[in-house]
């Protein structure tokens, strides 16, 4: 009896929490360092297809040397019927009034003009290397990939970047 | 006058602000990295000279129509997986070939690498004296009166092409710099209503085969994986050495894609 009961009950002591802040600094300062915000999110449908190799952009994304344009049907539906096939265009940063405005491909030629004219000065970029990025929905007509690169040949915008979502390996 | 102790500011709430700003960053990120294929335009010209025409074996075209049907080489393709292999074919099926055997399957309808493109193949020596005739030929134009700019610039292009060949076979360590025919590329046709995602699909076939023979390649030469390789290129772009590298296994498979805008 007399070995576990000594001198009644005894307060349980605090646990130190002081390092707490630390380790929750440690944790945010990965996550800001891992991230990278979205440049905008599309009022149109986009269910990426699957592709494997494909390159990354980040590199070009820090450069701001890519503009990103969205192909899919408006969440809207109603308004699908305005676009060309149902699809329509959604254009990251427009400097336009209304952010969640849809296009047709027509509209493709002042925008990356409107983008290379506001670019940041540090860019060193042509407008020929700017990569123009489409985020196309599976379920694309591939005849508007091809209306979007007319366009883009029109104004000498010479690279171009399918997207997909990457199942490669990695190794 | 008495020392007074200075109050310990409370950094108890900290962790809650600390905690907040995680939250933030845990809710805004996205961890998918952007993936894509990136292309090139081609330039358009106001003036089309007609193309010489390319001969049937240098071409290997991939079809999808509005069905979202495949045709590759004019053959129905029921899985789109199998493209790849066949571009694999495409460019190793005579890259072994030389001298007599290739000249005897060129002229032999039934041999299997018939229809396919062929080889050239280059010594130092043969590097060095197109280096001389190309630097000869571009100061001569340089020379005339009148001549144009873009005419000049083309020529010494040509010159440093050869100088990268030259550089590309030291590297490469043989006696030989096989090429595949300056003509051979990858078409791909599709209609207005093929779905982006046989596009894309397609896009990502090329590229598994074009990955795979560069980094058999790139294991060999030079005993280190192709993906490392562009690992270290995408961190510096000014590595010279794997700048080199890139160069050597582009030259020995290039990826030469041509994208026919579909007709209405």
């Amino acid at each position: 009896m007399s070995k576990f009961s000594k001198g009644g009950k005894k307060p349980a002591p605090g646990i130190n929490t002081s390092s707490l802040p630390d380790i929750v600094f440690m944790l945010l300062f990965f996550f800001m360092v891992a991230t990278t915000s979205k440049e905008s999110d599309p009022t149109v449908k986009v269910t990426q297809p699957m592709g494997t190799r494909a390159q990354d952009l980040t590199a070009y994304k820090q450069r701001s040397e890519i503009d990103f344009l969205y192909l899919g049907t408006p969440r809207n539906t109603a308004r699908a019927e305005q676009f060309k096939m149902g699809y329509a265009l959604f254009l990251d940063n427009v400097a336009q009034p209304d952010p969640g405005e849809l296009y047709n491909t027509n509209a493709i030629k002042r925008w990356k003009l409107d983008k290379f004219e506001s670019k940041p000065t540090q860019m060193t970029a042509t407008i020929e290397q700017v990569i123009t990025c489409i985020k196309a929905d599976e379920g694309a007509p591939s005849g508007i990939i091809f209306d979007i690169r007319k366009e883009l040949q029109d104004i000498d915008a010479l690279k171009i970047a399918y997207a997909v979502k990457d199942n490669t390996n990695a190794n | 006058m008495a020392k007074r102790d200075i109050p310990e500011i409370n950094a108890g709430s900290m962790a809650d602000i600390a905690f907040l700003l995680l939250i933030f960053f845990l809710v805004t990120t996205t961890m998918d990295r952007d993936k894509a294929y990136i292309r090139d335009i081609p330039k358009n010209v106001e003036v089309v000279i007609p193309p010489a025409p390319v001969p049937e074996r240098d071409i290997l075209a991939i079809k999808a129509n509005s069905a979202n049907q495949l045709m590759v080489r004019d053959e129905l393709m029921e899985n789109p997986d199998d493209i790849s292999e066949r571009i694999l074919e495409f460019y190793r099926i005579n890259s072994e070939l030389s001298g007599d055997a290739m000249m005897a399957a060129m002229g032999d309808p039934n041999h299997p690498g018939n229809n396919f493109p062929f080889f050239s193949r280059i010594s130092k020596a043969g590097i060095e004296s197109r280096i001389q005739a190309a630097i000869k030929a571009a100061e001569e134009v340089e020379e005339q009166e009148g001549a144009e700019e873009t005419l000049i610039s083309f020529m010494w292009n040509e010159v440093s092409q050869w100088e990268k060949k030259k550089f590309a076979l030291n590297l490469y360590g043989k006696k030989m710099l096989p090429e595949i025919s300056s003509q051979a590329h990858i078409r791909i046709e599709v209609q207005d209503r093929t779905d982006y995602e046989l596009f894309a699909k397609i896009q990502s076939e090329i590229e598994e085969a074009i990955f795979e023979m560069r980094d058999d390649s790139a294991k060999e030469i030079f005993g280190l994986g192709y993906a490392s390789i562009i690992a270290k290129l995408a961190d510096d772009a000014s590595n010279l050495e794997y700048k080199a590298k890139f160069d050597l296994l582009k030259l020995l498979y290039p990826d030469r894609i041509i994208e026919v805008t579909p007709k209405n």
